[in-house]
């Protein structure tokens, strides 16, 4: 075990990120699912603007992990470790399932339209959320458990 | 072709008497990173093993070589 000095013990770090992204695949789906019965289950305009919100700053907060936007607040050291070439592998191999996820829902809703009436904004909940949590799912899968020093 | 990266990561790591993450934390990249490294799970840069070579103080040829 080693021990490194923390004079900004108080913010985040490098590791305690990671362990957050790790919850990920578990947190999204059920986000997803209760923001959906807030916009499609309520008619009343003030909760669907809500929702509506609530769920793009969700999928925008998604985005900003997959494109390995900076985090400022964290130190060089902990930007460096959450960006590394492994990191950014990984961020580009989910992204990749994400969007043939998307593809795959796009193209089986094209063909469900010539059958079924599809409202737009289901269509579009289903098609952003099923390729976020298909990424999502992936980016956990890679990030599965810490392993231990020197397994 | 079955080409795999072989590496004494973790031979010469033990050797200096450093833990993955004081290794880690010498190149700047997480501790999962250097476990995947020596597992051969993960294929590193030319920048990330020249400094991994450059921490453990060997040449990137007598710490890497490609395994048929």
């Amino acid at each position: 075990m080693s021990y490194r000095p923390r004079p900004d013990f108080d913010q985040p770090d490098a590791e305690s990120v990671q362990r957050s992204r790790r919850m990920l695949p578990w947190m999204i789906p059920l986000i997803f699912l209760q923001q959906g019965s807030l916009i499609f289950g309520h008619s009343e305009r003030l909760t669907q603007i809500v929702g509506t919100a609530a769920w793009a700053c969700v999928s925008l907060l998604m985005l900003w992990i997959f494109l390995g936007l900076p985090m400022r607040w964290l130190s060089e050291r902990d930007q460096a470790i959450i960006n590394d070439e492994r990191s950014r592998m990984v961020r580009g191999d989910a992204a990749s399932w994400g969007i043939a996820a998307l593809i795959l829902i796009g193209c089986g809703m094209m063909v469900a339209r010539l059958w079924v009436q599809l409202n737009a904004g289901i269509a579009i909940y289903g098609l952003v959320n099923g390729a976020l949590i298909v990424a999502v799912c992936r980016y956990g899968w890679l990030n599965r458990s810490e392993p231990d020093e020197d397994e | 072709m079955n080409e795999r990266l072989g590496n004494r990561l973790k031979e010469r790591r033990t050797e200096l008497g450093l833990t993955q993450s004081e290794l880690a934390d010498l190149c700047l990249v997480s501790r999962k990173t250097i476990n995947t490294v020596e597992n051969g799970v993960f294929v590193p840069s030319t920048l990330l093993a020249l400094k991994l070579a450059s921490a453990l103080g060997l040449s990137v040829e007598q710490l890497f070589w490609i395994e048929e």
